[in-house]
């Protein structure tokens, strides 16, 4: 029997990796993980590939029965994570023995919370990406009763001290509070705005409930467009700041369609998405000014210690005997 | 030769190309070429292109290339380029059949009410253009198209639908578009296509490209359940 995980309380969860990157060019979001370092971390944790696919969990609890003998790591938001009833510690390596119940509760703070497994899943792709499409109608969801396969049933090596935390490896977890600050890069198209483009960094703005993967929308007091002439339908970047007519500020996120008739007021930084992933409905957001070249160091920050975290993993793993993930299959197609 | 365009950072993983000849026909082409470059077979750190009428987009990866390398490459190959020169040397032509009004078209009626037009003339003026596909917008890869010619522009529904079917027949503004997808759309319906349009089973997903064109055929409800399911193909293709 191939080995597979049982979903026995599906939440509202979904196999997912970093993002569908060639799908923009022929008119499909991005998607992937809303919460990108926390994605990498948690498969880096497991010795995966960081694009490996992983599970996403939005807010609710989840559970599942693994039939072989498995590794996962759990990051972003912070969660309960029980394996047999046993609590286990989040952005750690975790040991699964099979026919165990592994169990996420009780989410506290941040949006989203990912699985990483040890050697990855065996799902079906489009355009070399897992990432669930909800407008075409493409992903691996959880679903009651759905058995998702792995692509590894060789055993990771079960801890068999079990509730002892076997690893301090150190990481940088994400900021998962109720006050945010999202640093952003002026638009291309931040004159059409004139004066009242700094109006975005006067005040915090309130999430709203109606925000989702597609994008957040946020209350406050909003930046208005002074220039009146008809804007044609443009490719919009994940990030991008919109002032759309009605009473919310629009920030695209992973899902957003890709091309758009508003300006461009501004663009969330890489690490800032990651945050605003997490934010919760209410969650106070002030906006911040950057330069280019200032969130191309905030990314490269992150990138170190995401490469330095792999480092430490690897001596870990080394010292312990486990064995390397397969590399990920590529090419599109199921 | 030599084409004008200008390169806007939008974030640090994309720039916007914009065409600055101030010819619109000529800005399409060479922001569409510029994004087969930047795409086919593909420049490392570079994950993909979304050109649309006069702009394109460039989505990379910052951990492998840079904004002012990607601007210069994008520098290079406008240099290169014949803004005169044709988008597609053998366009293909796409006919797309259409059941008008009705159930399948429930704003035909409100169509021909803001363009004080009849129904039969807001047909006839969507069947009259042979269109070039501009651009594939969201969701899933619709073909953009300029037109059809009427007294009024179409405005959006003033609320949005949360569900449009697939092969939706749809105008707004001054574009027509069909809906490879079921999505949410702001856009007035006047008819349908029984043809399937997306296949995710091919690397292309829809079988058109910009620069491609399309015209639409006016068939009745017999027809429309006999093509119902086939997929779009281009003239001289296999269904």
């Amino acid at each position: 029997m191939s080995a597979e995980l049982r979903v026995s309380t599906p939440g509202r969860a979904a196999v997912t990796d970093l993002g569908r990157h060639r799908g923009p060019g022929v008119g499909l979001p991005v998607n992937g993980a809303l919460d990108q370092y926390s994605a990498r971390a948690a498969n880096i944790l497991v010795g995966n590939d960081e694009s490996a696919a992983l599970i996403e969990a939005l807010a609710f609890d989840i559970a599942f029965v693994p039939t072989a003998d498995i590794l996962i790591a759990v990051t972003g938001a912070d969660m309960v994570l029980t394996v047999d009833g046993a609590e286990r510690p989040m952005w750690e390596p975790v040991p699964v023995a099979a026919g165990q119940l592994v169990a996420l509760s009780d989410m506290v703070g941040g949006m989203r919370t990912y699985v990483a497994v040890h050697g990855s899943f065996d799902v079906p792709t489009l355009l070399d990406s897992c990432a669930p499409d909800p407008a075409v109608g493409f992903g691996t969801l959880f679903e009651a009763d759905a058995a998702i396969a792995l692509r590894q049933s060789t055993a990771a090596p079960v801890n068999p001290y079990f509730g002892l935390s076997l690893f301090n490896l150190g990481v940088d977890r994400p900021y998962l509070g109720d006050t945010a600050f999202i640093d952003v890069t002026d638009g291309p198209d931040i004159d059409e705005f004139a004066q009242t483009a700094d109006v975005l960094f006067d005040a915090p703005y309130a999430v709203s409930t109606r925000s989702n993967q597609v994008g957040l929308r946020l209350t406050g007091t909003l930046p208005r467009r002074e220039s009146t002439h008809e804007m044609i339908s443009r490719g919009v970047p994940v990030g991008a700041v919109e002032v759309p007519p009605g009473d919310e500020l629009l920030v695209l996120h992973r899902g957003r369609g890709v091309t758009a008739g508003y300006p461009v007021l501004a663009v969330v930084t890489s690490t800032s998405l990651d945050t605003l992933g997490q934010a919760r409905p209410e969650t106070a957001v002030t906006f911040r000014r950057v330069s280019l070249e200032q969130a191309a160091r905030d990314a490269r920050v992150w990138r170190e210690r995401l490469d330095a975290l792999r480092d430490r993993v690897a001596t870990v793993f080394a010292c312990l005997g486990v064995e390397a993930a397969a590399p990920a299959s590529s090419g599109a197609g199921s | 030769m030599s084409a004008q365009i200008v390169v806007q950072p939008t974030g640090e993983s994309a720039i916007r190309v914009v065409g600055s000849s101030g010819d619109r026909e000529a800005d399409w082409r060479v922001v569409h070429r510029i994004a087969r470059a930047m795409t086919v077979p593909g420049i490392a750190g570079v994950h993909t292109a979304i050109p649309t009428y006069e702009a394109v987009l460039i989505e990379i990866d910052p951990e492998r290339t840079t904004l002012a390398a990607v601007a210069a490459i994008a520098q290079a190959i406008a240099h290169e380029i014949d803004p005169d020169e044709p988008l597609l040397a053998e366009p293909r032509e796409f006919v797309v059949p259409v059941l008008y009004g009705g159930q399948f078209g429930p704003d035909l009626t409100d169509v021909a009410a803001t363009t004080g037009l009849s129904e039969e003339a807001v047909i006839a003026a969507h069947l009259a253009p042979t269109y070039v596909i501009r651009c594939l917008g969201a969701p899933g890869g619709s073909p953009m198209l300029d037109g059809p010619e009427l007294p009024v522009t179409v405005p959006r529904l003033r609320s949005p639908r949360t569900h449009v079917p697939q092969g939706a027949v749809s105008l707004a503004g001054r574009q027509a578009t069909i809906t490879p997808t079921a999505a949410p759309g702001g856009w007035s319906l006047i008819g349908r296509t029984p043809l399937t349009v997306l296949d995710l089973d091919d690397e292309s997903l829809v079988p058109y490209r910009p620069g491609d064109v399309l015209r639409f055929e006016r068939i009745d409800e017999e027809q429309f359940s006999q093509l119902e399911g086939l997929r779009l193909a281009p003239l001289g293709a296999e269904r």
